[in-house]
Parts: C-alpha cells; structure tokens; sequence
C-alpha cells in the first residue's frame, strides 16, 4: 500500500469517527429536548372579544384540547340533530309526500 | 358593508364572510344528501383559498361532516334508504382498513414516494371508478331502450353483485332488509375493509369508493347505497370531529356556521332522490368524479388556485343541477296532486 493510500485511508477513518460523534451527541442533545416543536402555543386570542358564541369557544378552547374535542363532537351532533328534525318537519310543511320509497333503478 | 357579515373566527385566527360559510356548506350538503358522499373535495379547497390554513379547514370540514350527516341520515333513514346492518358491517372492515392503509402510507413516505405516488393511484383509480360508472349508465340505457323497441320485458342480467352473492357463501349468511339482498357476512366485511385500505391510502373520505362498492359489490339498491354511506360518513366525521379536535384543529365557530348551510342544503339533497331514478345519480355522480379527477390533475400540475376555484364552481354547478331537479320534482308532484297532467317527465 503506498503511503498516500494509506493517508487517504487514515483521513478517511477520521472523518467517520467524527461524523459518527456529530450524530451521537447531536442524537442525544435531540433526545434530551423531546420531539420537535411545530407550533410552541396553540391558543386562542380572547383580548377583544365580546361576550358571545366566540368568546365561548375560545375559552373552552384554551382550557384544554380534550374538553374541546368533546365540545365539537357534542355541538356538531346536538346540532344535526335538532336541524335534522327542524328541516325535515319545515320540508313536510310543504305538503309532500315523504314517505318510504321504492326503490327503482 | 361586507364588514357586517364578517365574523372572528378565534381559532383559525382570522375574519371570514359568514355567507360564504354558509354557501360552501349549503353546497355541499346538497351534494352530500344526493351522493351520499362526505364533500371533503369541495369543502376542504374552498375554505383553503379563501385563507383558512390547511390543517383547520380538514378539521372543520370533519367537524361540519358530522353534524350534515345525521341531517341526511334522519331523511335517508325515513325514506328507508338505510340499511342500518350493512352500514355497521361495513363500519368494522372499513375501520380495520383505514388502519391498515395509514400503515401503507408511513411505509411509503419512509421510502419517500408517498406524495407522488399517491396523487397518480388517486387519479387513476377516480378515473376507473368514473368510467366504469359512466359505461355502466350507458349500458343500461342502450339496453333499455332496446327492450322498449322490442316491446319486451326488460332482460336481466347477472351483475358482479348477485355473482359474488352466489359464489360467496361463507357462513354466517345474513339478509339485510333495507337491501333486500342476502349474503355472507364476510362480504360486506371484505369490501368495507378494502375499501377502508383504499380510503385510507389515498386519503379521502371514503364516500367516493364506498358509494359505488355498495352497488356493484354489494348489491345494494342506488339510494340504499347512498343512504347507508351517509351512515358511515355520519360515524366517520363524528370521530373525525374528535380526532382533529382534541390536536386543536377544528374551527367550531366556522364548522357551526357551515352546518347550518349544510343541514338545509342537506335536507333538499335527500329530498331531490325522491325524485330521479337511481340511474340518473350514477349518470351525475360518474361525472363529479371525473371533476374531482380534474382537480387533482391540476395540483399536479401545481395550479393549486385553479384547482380550488375549478372544483368551487363545479360543486355549485352540481348542486344547481339537483336543486333544479328537487323544484321540478316538487311542482310535478303538486300538479299530479291537484289532477293536471304532470308538465316533465322524471329524469
């Protein structure tokens, strides 16, 4: 092996060694601070708002995402439920005939 | 002017026209009621160009979903277009599914191909459901029309449906009323489950692919097809409802607003089944498919905004289509009721 072979080796096991201790302590500095942030504070803005439906969801948003979710999934269902059953009284209002139907293709 | 109907929205941080809410969830409740289909195609661009951030308007657009559905579920339902067995059977191989293929999706991104990958299966695979929709309506009018020439009863033909039924017979077998097919359990399972994979990989609600399985797979009637999907669609948004709330990323001001547009436009959809043949929603479903085809060919031609505004126009241009179809319907009823000879024939 010639010698400049062999400084081409050397060099080469050295910059690996210290590619390798780059990734471990930048793995383990990575480790240490959790997963990466995306957003550091996802809260509603309430200075300015006024007593009412916004005020209300901001609120309940800021107190926490679990209760907010459950709040969703209520509102939307209680929602689709009364507006299901009133347009569907207001539609039998117009005197049609919506009972079952055939199935015809 | 328009200031007075702008509305903070305090969770997507912004002012937003509170008669485009309504717009875009009148129109799509419309469409939803007649396909039985979620909208997320529409809804999710629109309030995209309009500003909202990406992750609020999936959000919102799941939020709002839930609530139309039941809206469209109860008429569906009193119509009895929902086969409440098949939806629940179908539920659990979809669930199963939408897991699976979430897995296929990490897998691919982890290789790096997911985007690309995905955006041509979804146009393809949107392109062959269209067409085999669309040469399927052709079909059946030829064929029609040539047994009326003839003066002949209208000739039957085994479908892939009635096929997989005979073929298909693993134990338990089941009858489902609504349908009025009986199967083998695993059917419904089978196909919920792999369109749940299908759903899941290409990332859309799943009413687009459902919607045709349940007729051509299954067996089910048009409008049972399309109310059983709303049943689905009603469970899917629901915990898609939850889901995207408890990361924070559902306007409820927003999603409200919009349900209230939806659930009126939702009703009048249902309604306007009553009065079109089950042929006519594939003829005009086939051809929201191939729109919504077009739309993902123009993301991936990186014209985003074209895109968005394409498929804006058109879900209006549709939903125009049924409501016009719902008045005609409406009057034609009314005349036939007072004794006068009904002005149109039904489509």
């Amino acid at each position: 092996m010639s010698r400049r072979t062999s400084m081409l080796l050397l060099n080469a096991a050295r910059a690996a060694i210290a590619g390798l201790a780059m990734v471990v302590v930048s793995g383990t500095a990575w480790a240490a601070g959790g997963p990466p942030a995306t957003k550091l504070v996802n809260v509603a803005d309430t200075r300015g708002l006024e007593p009412g439906l916004g005020l209300w969801v901001a609120e309940i948003y800021n107190d926490g995402f679990l209760l907010f979710g459950g709040v969703v999934v209520l509102v939307m269902v209680g929602m689709g439920v009364v507006l299901g059953f009133g347009f569907d009284r207001a539609m039998s209002l117009l005197g049609l005939d919506l009972g079952k139907l055939h199935h015809d293709e | 002017m328009t200031s007075i109907f702008q509305i903070w929205l305090p969770i997507a941080g912004m002012h937003f026209n509170v008669f485009l809410l309504l717009l875009i969830g009148f129109t799509v409740g419309v469409c939803g009621g007649f396909f039985g289909v979620g909208g997320a195609w529409i809804v999710t661009p629109a309030l995209n160009i309009f500003g909202f951030p990406m992750p609020y308007a999936i959000g919102t657009d799941l939020a709002h979903m839930g609530g139309k559905s039941i809206v469209s579920t109860i008429r569906h339902g009193k119509f009895g277009n929902v086969d409440i067995k098949l939806g629940v059977s179908m539920i659990l191989g979809t669930t199963l599914g939408m897991e699976l293929g979430a897995r296929l999706v990490m897998a691919l991104e982890r290789v790096g191909v997911a985007d690309s990958v995905i955006r041509k299966m979804y146009v393809v695979f949107l392109a062959f459901i269209g067409s085999y929709v669309l040469y399927d309506y052709i079909t059946h009018t030829r064929q029609t029309r040539r047994d009326v020439a003839r003066g002949a009863p209208p000739a039957k033909k085994e479908t892939v449906a009635q096929r997989l039924q005979k073929r298909f017979r693993v134990p338990p077998m089941i009858h489902f009323k609504a349908s009025g097919i009986t199967c083998s359990l695993w059917l419904p399972l089978l196909v919920g489950f792999t369109t749940g994979v299908v759903a899941s990989v290409l990332g859309v609600g799943g009413g687009f692919i459902r919607m045709p399985a349940l007729i051509y797979l299954i067996g089910c009637p048009t409008l049972v097809a399309v109310g059983t999907d709303l049943f689905e669609v009603m469970v899917t948004g629901a915990y898609g409802a939850f889901t995207y709330g408890i990361k924070g990323r559902v306007d409820l001001v927003a999603a409200m607003w919009m349900l209230l547009g939806a659930a009126a436009g939702a009703q009048m959809g249902t309604v306007a089944v009553k009065y079109v043949r089950g042929y006519s929603i594939r003829l005009l479903f086939a051809c929201t498919i191939f729109i919504a085809c077009a739309s993902v060919l123009l993301k991936q031609l990186e014209l985003q905004m074209a895109s968005s505004i394409f498929i804006l126009s058109a879900g209006i241009l549709i939903s125009g289509v049924i409501l016009s179809w719902l008045v005609r319907g409406i009057a034609r009823e009314r005349s036939s009721r007072r004794g006068s000879p009904a002005p149109t024939a039904g489509v």
